[in-house]
């Protein structure tokens, strides 16, 4: 090792590891996955839906898509937005700013359009296809999937159930389940929601998780003694039990259960962190922080973190695989949430349902199964990378 | 190869043009690039040099220990006089085979390893099995090398070789672990298992290193004597002249793979021919010319009143974690420490003298006594109340490696602090102040937008020297910060102290178990002993005519040159 700073020189930590975990196959495929996922979570009203995205009534454009928006959808597509300028901008600003920046302009939009956008309660989507049907529009610009997640058909056609592609008059690819509502297009309304738990129930615990195993790590002593206990509590509780129960408490929203799934699983974070801080403590740098009399917010955050962040970003990519689970299993338990559909809720269903139909537990499994392995591959190979021993077999198999 | 049954006048190893390449990814290292030399029977080969100068890929080259999947040796040969029969007592009758160490199998290698070439190795403690005793892991490298042994006469073989690196009560020592012995007791256990089969040439990489002066001592003579009387080679490598004068009977000195000079002790360390022996030997403390100064002034007004200080570590057991005891790190230290002064605290590890920098700075929190900085007490004050204080006492570390924080620029390590005491009125303004401070530690303006992993050792330590000067402090403890330093890099960061010194009105506290630089450096010494003070005074008092017997034993062990 003669001079290796000069290779990367000033190149960030992070985008090193960053361009090291992605150099072997195994983590491309899983960001391949969810790069998929993430495009059909943001724009799945435009993909699959009922109504027109498009329509020219005597040389007058109007889209019934863009007028039937929720405010959830709204926020989803202007903050993917928001994000993708804030990652390709020149302007590069502290991550904190970002943060912040991100933060309020959410805040913002959420507030305007609770303002203007009126939600469509029940929205009958037999009425396009009448109107498609009666009205003489110039042309018509459809979804790729015609077909709503609620659009049930079971009093429009004699035979709801559909196979795959069995029926050549209306093309459903991934057959349609006993009410006839379309399953491709469930399963892309649906991706928002694993998507969405995986992320914010992480965020939450990680967020929890480096707090408290921050202070008893940096504290040691009878701080580090009580917090332990605490973890312990945590750790001792049946995960799924404390979740039905908050479930039959609370109800079933989304949010709520993002909350109580990360609220249940910041232990382990806290212990990885807390390690991390108790062996940083120790480090000269730290130690000179301190004879420098810097505030302990700069000392926990500025100059500890950073370096014990490494090990959590690894347990929170399994974190995330995780949370989505957790999700399924409550909707396969029948917990989950009421109208909109999930994986998990899908699985269910075809358990449920008095004939097995092969493509209601196939696709929906699949998508579970694709997405956890993913995050996994993609926490190996971050954990390869930050490990410099592993630094060269990054990627899983390079 | 050449049957030669004949012993007299033979090399025992003949190195030829030797390259060494190590592949670290897309990087071929030179790491020995052409050296030529000969270990001759019964003679102690030194070889020295900076760090990462090849010496130990040198070694590990002739013993075929580097991986051959990294390693490769382009051009070159190692001869060894391989010793064919080995039957214990039957020396006489000897067979010897000039082989080259590169064209062996790895059969034959394993029969040389450990049997005609050993090796022992800086760290002691990560070289020995934890989890057998010692005495276990001598018998096994007999009987490894030769399995027609009983295990009766391995054991006795075992405790005698015990005892011939002066093991005290062999026999009860033999069922130990290491963690149940010291460093020096260590060492003396892996130069027993080297020397058990009775090698022809031993390598020592840097075996006294890690350990305390005193031991440092016996064990160079532990391995002089044992050298002497088995008539035995030993290849010593080492980065200290010290050392060097003691034991070598020749010495070569290598320089990025290259073995510039090979002469005789003697005759090297007093005229040393080649240009870059010369520049490493001016650079041994007690080469350097002497700057102290040497008046001693009247004016000695104490800038720190250390009085009775204590700091206990509680040692608990049982269940109920009671405290059953202490480990008395600090025990009742009184000293002044006067203004403008560079005072030395010395001693060996444990002596408790880095708990004490770290106490007199609140660091770690002393269990009574006090401290005062110009008249103000500090003992017992909140973070929040000692903060003002903290602006004047910094603190310089040993290790290179973790003294900087690796996540941030130069720049935001020098600042924060200073934005923190409200020093400059704006970032530019700290940003230009920053730049200041490392032009006055001899660094470059632009070092400031980088990032740690890109300097070397010395320049981390100037880079740490620089976060302790920027806020303009009046004292600052300097924890060995020359110690992980080669001697030339060290010699440059003590004559910037010296700068800093004269520059500005500073009060040092340098704490460091080597008493060559004390001598170079400091106007006073303090010697600590199992968290006492044993001996304080002037520095030449001390070192010239010290008092107390421990400071003397301490002062007898040092290594000096000697011409």
């Amino acid at each position: 090792m003669n001079n290796p700073a000069k290779h990367h020189r000033s190149s960030g930590f992070l985008r090193r590891v960053l361009k090291q975990t992605f150099s072997g196959w195994g983590a491309k495929i899983g960001l391949a996955w969810i790069a998929i996922l993430v495009f059909a979570a943001v724009f799945s009203p435009f993909i699959a839906n009922s109504m027109p995205l498009l329509v020219s009534l005597k040389g007058q454009l109007s889209s019934p898509v863009l007028q039937y928006l929720s405010v959830e959808d709204i926020v989803v597509i202007i903050g993917f937005f928001i994000l993708l300028v804030m990652f390709l901008s020149p302007l590069r600003h502290s991550l904190k700013t970002l943060l912040l920046f991100f933060v309020i302009m959410i805040v913002g939009v959420t507030i305007v359009s609770k303002q203007f956008v009126v939600e469509q309660q029940n929205i009958v989507y037999e009425n396009f296809r009448n109107d498609l049907k009666t009205t003489e529009y110039d042309w018509v610009v459809m979804p790729p999937v015609p077909y709503a997640p609620q659009d049930y058909l079971r009093d429009v056609r004699a035979q709801p159930l559909e196979a795959p592609l069995e029926n050549n008059e209306h093309s459903h690819w991934m057959g349609t389940e006993e009410n006839g509502g379309d399953v491709f297009s469930r399963m892309i309304h649906a991706s928002r929601i694993a998507l969405g738990i995986g992320f914010l129930a992480t965020g939450i615990a990680m967020v929890i998780g480096v707090i408290l195993g921050g202070l008893m790590g940096y504290f040691s002593g009878i701080v580090d003694m009580l917090g332990m206990r605490l973890v312990e509590i945590f750790e001792a509780i049946p995960t799924l039990f404390l979740l039905l129960t908050f479930v039959a408490f609370f109800g079933r929203s989304i949010y709520i259960m993002m909350i109580i799934i990360g609220l249940t699983s910041w232990s382990g974070y806290a212990r990885y962190i807390r390690a991390e801080f108790l062996r940083l403590r120790k480090q000269d740098f730290v130690q000179a922080t301190i004879a420098s009399g810097l505030p302990l917010r700069s000392i926990l955050f500025r100059h500890m973190l950073p370096n014990g962040i490494a090990p959590l970003l690894v347990a929170a990519s399994f974190g995330v695989a995780s949370a989505i689970l957790a999700e399924a299993t409550l909707s396969f338990l029948g917990l989950g949430l009421v109208g909109a559909p999930s994986w998990g809720q899908m699985l269910n269903q075809a358990v449920q349902s008095s004939t097995f139909n092969w493509w209601m537990a196939v696709f929906p499994g699949g998508a579970i199964f694709l997405t956890v392995f993913a995050y996994n591959l993609m926490g190996e190979a971050l954990r390869d990378a930050i490990d410099p021993q592993m630094a060269k077999k990054a990627g899983v198999a390079g | 190869m050449s049957q030669d049954v004949s012993v007299n006048n033979m090399h025992l190893v003949q190195v030829k043009s030797l390259k060494t390449w190590l592949e670290t990814g897309n990087e071929t290292i030179k790491a020995v690039d052409g050296v030529s030399f000969n270990i001759e029977k019964g003679e102690t080969f030194c070889l020295v040099g900076e760090s990462g100068s090849g010496k130990s890929i040198l070694a590990l080259s002739i013993i075929q220990l580097l991986p051959a999947r990294i390693s490769s040796h382009p051009e070159g040969d190692i001869f060894f006089d391989w010793r064919k029969q080995n039957i214990f007592g039957q020396e006489n009758e000897a067979v010897f085979e000039q082989v080259n160490m590169l064209e062996l199998d790895e059969e034959q290698l394993c029969d040389i390893r450990g049997s005609r070439i050993a090796m022992i190795f800086q760290e002691p403690m990560t070289s020995l099995n934890p989890v057998d005793s010692v005495g276990e892991q001598i018998m096994e490298a007999l009987l490894l090398h030769h399995p027609e042994m009983s295990d009766e006469s391995a054991r006795d073989r075992a405790l005698k070789s015990m005892s011939e690196v002066q093991i005290k009560d062999a026999e009860s020592r033999f069922d130990n672990y290491p963690h149940e012995l010291s460093g020096g007791q260590r060492q003396r256990i892996m130069i027993a298992m080297a020397l058990a089969c009775e090698p022809d040439l031993l390598i020592a990489d840097e075996p006294t290193t890690a350990l305390d002066v005193t031991v440092q001592a016996e064990v160079l003579k532990l391995i002089k004597e044992l050298q002497q009387r088995k008539n035995m080679s030993v290849l010593f490598i080492t980065h200290d002249f010290g050392v060097v004068s003691q034991v070598a009977h020749r010495v070569g000195v290598m320089k990025q793979g290259k073995l510039v000079e090979v002469g005789d002790t003697r005759r090297l360390l007093k005229n040393p021919e080649h240009e870059y022996s010369q520049k490493l030997l001016a650079a041994v403390p007690e080469n350097l010319p002497k700057r102290r100064n040497k008046q001693i002034t009247t004016d000695n007004k104490a800038l720190l009143e250390i009085r009775d200080l204590d700091v206990f570590f509680p040692i608990r057991k049982g269940v109920l974690r009671r405290v059953v005891d202490h480990v008395r790190a600090v025990d009742g230290v009184s000293v002044d420490i006067n203004q403008g002064k560079i005072v030395a605290l010395v001693g060996e590890s444990g002596s408790g003298k880095t708990t004490l920098g770290r106490a007199i700075l609140q660091l770690q929190k002393p269990t009574a006594g006090s401290v005062k900085i110009s008249g103000h007490e500090l003992v017992g004050l909140s973070d929040n109340e000692l903060r003002p204080w903290r602006k004047k006492m910094q603190i310089a570390f040993q290790d290179p490696q973790s003294s900087l924080n690796p996540r941030l620029l130069v720049a935001k390590t020098i600042t924060e602090p200073m934005q923190v005491h409200g020093i400059g009125e704006s970032d530019d303004e700290r940003i230009e102040l920053a730049a200041q401070v490392l032009e006055s530690v001899q660094l470059e303006r632009d070092f400031l937008w980088r990032y740690p992993h890109e300097f070397s050792g010395g320049q981390r330590q100037r880079i740490g020297l620089a976060r302790a000067l920027a806020l303009n402090p009046e004292f600052i403890v300097c924890d060995e910060i020359t110690s992980a330093l080669d001697v030339s890099v060290q010699a440059e960061v003590l004559q910037l102290l010296q700068e800093i010194r004269k520059q500005r009105d500073l009060t040092l506290l340098f704490i460091t178990h080597n008493i060559a630089v004390v001598e170079y450096l400091c106007d006073e010494t303090i010697v600590l002993k199992n968290g006492k003070v044993v001996e304080q005074g002037l520095t030449d008092n001390v070192c010239g005519n010290p008092q107390n017997e421990y400071t003397q034993k301490l002062l007898a062990a040092v290594p000096r040159l000697k011409f």
